[in-house]
């Protein structure tokens, strides 16, 4: 862990944020350890944890905190102006591929069935950005999937659309307004799924090109007739 | 692949070696296991640096995984940085570098020596086996190309990558980037910038519009280079390569002191960075601010404890802005300055025991370090000690040789000082940056004080000379050579300005003999010197109005 801390002459007010946004972090990287010694635990103990439910619900929960640090602290900087999207050109099937691994000992503890289907592209995003936005999606997806997920990727209108779907009851009427997401329109009493879409319709603003942004889409149905999560890229 | 874990090539895994760098065992375990249950056969594992730095010295490593925090001594930066410096690891091979946080933050420091891929805790199995899996496909097909750089041979590396562009279109950036780097190193500037035009024709991507500036900065095209970097940070504030490159630009069209305020925001933003922090000690010390160049040396020392980039020069400096920011300070600020300057020479002195000249140098220092803290006799004494020295200038390397006519300056034995200096200007006529520093120490023999005040009444004056007010102008630069009365860019200065002023009131003869008892003062100026040219230029402005 780096350590930036600097002596505060003591008559200088308190920046509350700066001082969450450290603590943020710090918890961040504790439960980082945490989920790692959880993987460590499931690989040692296979026959009696597998198919463990609490030792699922652990693993799950912890997931969730820590991608909602995550995503905190992508919003502070936002708040600082202290983002921007970093583009890059990857391989987007790998990418997928590479995200979802991180969840599959879950979604095999889970019995959830998952699958990539993405076309041979090549797309231009900010690699940490767009992994924030995915592994709080596909988080959501376990959480509200009945049997499968599944993640896609291909062109539409010269737009890289990246798409997670599941066989659940899908998004709520009034989720499903959710590009236009505001820091206002959060309500924090619904928990932190609209923190997620704040952020991911955020990251989805920071990729620009030209005149075109990108954008978040969120309707019900698709090859699972459950809900369907779009993150529209330029 | 559904509902259940892809399995990797294990072959793919197996031919080669790896090395684990990481300081928790559980940790360095589990990556084990996983390395393993990947096909990987040939693994060491290590808990820290000076263990891997030694391993990969005596072994052939394919593939490193390294923690980035590894507890006190280096960092992963760190390792991966001498690793590749000392070349004890190839291109050809795979440097991974294990998080705990989001990557972003360490890397912003990083200015070259990338890592080819990051792996974020927490990581699982099914993560390594595709990642790793992925970056090995990479290598394998790479292969010849970083083959080719490793030895060297930039024109086979080239017709390489020109090839694997049809064959591998989804390594078309790293191609792409690989051969605009390529042709820069080569000098094949017009294909290197076909190669940016090309990318930045599909899409507007930071690094091609850097790489476009770094070759148009290198084919002088300086303001075309300095406006688009301007713009490309802009709208990239934290990609910090293209302060860099534009402080590397505006430095060279002498803009320094914007250079200097563009870097301290870099390193606002990233200051973990000991090649960026040195490049601002170095402008501020051009820009006369010791203030922020002790701030940067500071920083470059502390970060350079674990660096292969550390080397006695940063202290010298350090102390050197030190000692310079006594000059300016109030007694008890001056005490703390010269104790902190002290320390700082002594631990340089133990670190690079054995060093030729370092002890001399750190005792010039000293030296400097006293008088600037009003300690005279002592400062006086250490000078006495070391005179001697002075028997053989040309046993003194270039750079101490003028160390120690400074401290001659300092302490006021300037008959001493300029005899030195002569010397030195003899014994090394053919190197121009020698002499340049020769030239600017004889043309402000003073304390930074009160070079400081000879500078901002020069600005002044030309402020004033700029507003048409001639004899504002000339007041300013006649107070500033009562200061320094050498300095040729002053003398000149007011040369210019009683021109002018003769131009407007051609009755007054008086002008004209100032200017020519300025003209007097610099009838020595060298051929090379910087201000020649102005010099004889003016020269022949003053004959043709002389009656």
């Amino acid at each position: 862990m780096t350590d930036d801390r600097q002596d505060r002459p003591d008559n200088q007010p308190i920046d509350f944020s700066m001082v969450l946004a450290s603590a943020v972090h710090d918890m961040k990287n504790s439960l980082g350890l945490l989920l790692n010694s959880l993987d460590s635990l499931r690989e040692e103990h296979e026959q009696s944890l597998a198919a463990s439910s609490r030792f699922n619900t652990v693993q799950y929960e912890a997931e969730r905190m820590h991608n909602d640090l995550v995503q905190l602290l992508g919003i502070y900087r936002l708040g600082e102006n202290n983002l921007s999207a970093h583009m890059e050109e990857h391989y987007v099937p790998d990418f997928l591929a590479e995200h979802l691994a991180r969840h599959t000992p879950l979604l095999q503890g889970l019995g959830i069935q998952y699958s990539i289907d993405s076309a041979d592209i090549n797309g231009y995003f900010d690699e940490d950005l767009l992994t924030g936005v995915l592994n709080n999606t596909i988080n959501n997806a376990i959480r509200y999937t009945s049997t499968r997920i599944r993640l896609s990727a291909d062109k539409r209108d010269d737009y890289l659309v990246l798409t997670v779907e599941d066989d659940g009851e899908g998004y709520p009427e009034a989720m499903q307004q959710a590009e236009t997401q505001t820091f206002k329109s959060l309500d924090f009493k619904t928990g932190s799924t609209s923190l997620g879409l704040f952020f991911a319709s955020s990251v989805a603003k920071l990729h620009r090109e030209g005149e075109r942004t990108g954008t978040i889409k969120l309707h019900n149905g698709g090859s699972f007739g459950g809900g369907v999560f779009e993150i529209w890229l330029p | 692949m559904t509902g259940q874990a892809e399995h990797p090539d294990p072959a793919a895994f197996a031919g080669l070696s790896y090395l684990v760098i990481d300081d928790f065992d559980n940790f360095r375990n589990a990556m084990f296991q996983i390395l393993r249950n990947c096909g990987a056969e040939k693994i060491e594992l290590v808990a820290s640096a000076k263990a891997a730095v030694h391993y990969c010295t005596y072994n052939h490593v394919d593939v490193v995984l390294c923690d980035y925090n590894l507890g006190a001594g280096k960092n992963g930066q760190q390792i991966l940085e001498e690793l590749r410096y000392r070349k004890l690891l190839k291109r050809s091979s795979l440097f991974l570098m294990v998080t705990a946080e989001t990557s972003r933050d360490m890397v912003m420091g990083a200015r070259e020596n990338l890592p080819d891929g990051y792996l974020t805790k927490p990581i699982n199995q099914a993560i390594v086996e595709k990642r790793l899996g992925n970056l090995i496909e990479q290598r394998r097909a790479l292969l010849p190309i970083n083959q080719a750089i490793d030895q060297e041979n930039y024109p086979e590396a080239i017709t390489r990558s020109l090839q694997a562009l049809t064959l591998h279109p989804r390594y078309s950036t790293w191609l792409m980037k690989t051969l605009g780097d390529l042709y820069f190193r080569v000098g094949d500037l017009s294909h290197a910038i076909r190669i940016y035009d090309d990318v930045l024709s599909r899409r507007e991507l930071p690094w091609a519009r850097l790489g476009r500036s770094r070759i148009l900065l290198a084919q002088q095209h300086y303001d075309t280079a300095i406006a688009d970097l301007e713009q490309l940070i802009a709208a990239n504030p934290d990609f910090m390569e293209a302060y860099d490159l534009l402080a590397e630009g505006l430095k060279h069209q002498g803009l320094t002191s914007r250079a200097q305020d563009l870097l301290l925001q870099a390193v606002s933003r990233s200051p973990h960075a000991i090649v960026r922090q040195k490049q601002l000690a170095r402008l501020a010390e051009i820009n006369q601010d010791p203030a922020t160049a002790a701030d940067a040396w500071r920083q470059v020392v502390a970060q350079g404890k674990n660096s292969i980039h550390d080397c006695s020069q940063h202290h010298l400096a350090f102390a050197q802005s030190l000692a310079e920011l006594c000059d300016s300070a109030g007694n008890a600020e001056a005490t703390t300055l010269a104790s902190e300057a002290l320390s700082v020479l002594s631990r340089m002195e133990k670190r690079f025991a054995g060093e030729p000249e370092l002890g001399l140098r750190s005792l010039l220092a000293q030296c400097r370090v006293h008088a600037g803290a009003g300690q005279i006799q002592t400062a006086e004494e250490l000078l006495n000690s070391v005179r001697g020295e002075l028997e053989h200038p040309d046993t003194m390397t270039p750079d101490t040789g003028l160390d120690f006519a400074r401290t001659l300056f300092r302490l006021g034995d300037h008959e001493t000082a300029k005899k030195l200096l002569a010397t030195l200007a003899e014994l090394h006529s053919d190197k121009a940056e020698v002499l340049e520093a020769i030239e600017n120490l004889l043309d402000e023999p003073v304390g930074f004080r009160e070079k400081l005040q000879a500078r901002s009444l020069n600005q002044s004056g030309i402020a004033a000379f700029e507003q048409g007010d001639l004899e504002d102008a000339a007041k300013a630069f006649r107070d500033a050579l009562a200061v320094v009365p050498d300095h040729k860019a002053l003398n000149l200065n007011l040369v210019q300005v009683l021109l002018k002023a003769y131009q407007q009131s051609p009755d007054k003869h008086t002008l004209l003999q100032e200017c020519q008892g300025c003209m007097s003062r610099l009838a020595d100026i060298p051929r090379h010197h910087r201000q020649y040219r102005r010099y004889i230029a003016l020269q022949n402005r003053l004959k043709d109005v002389m009656p």
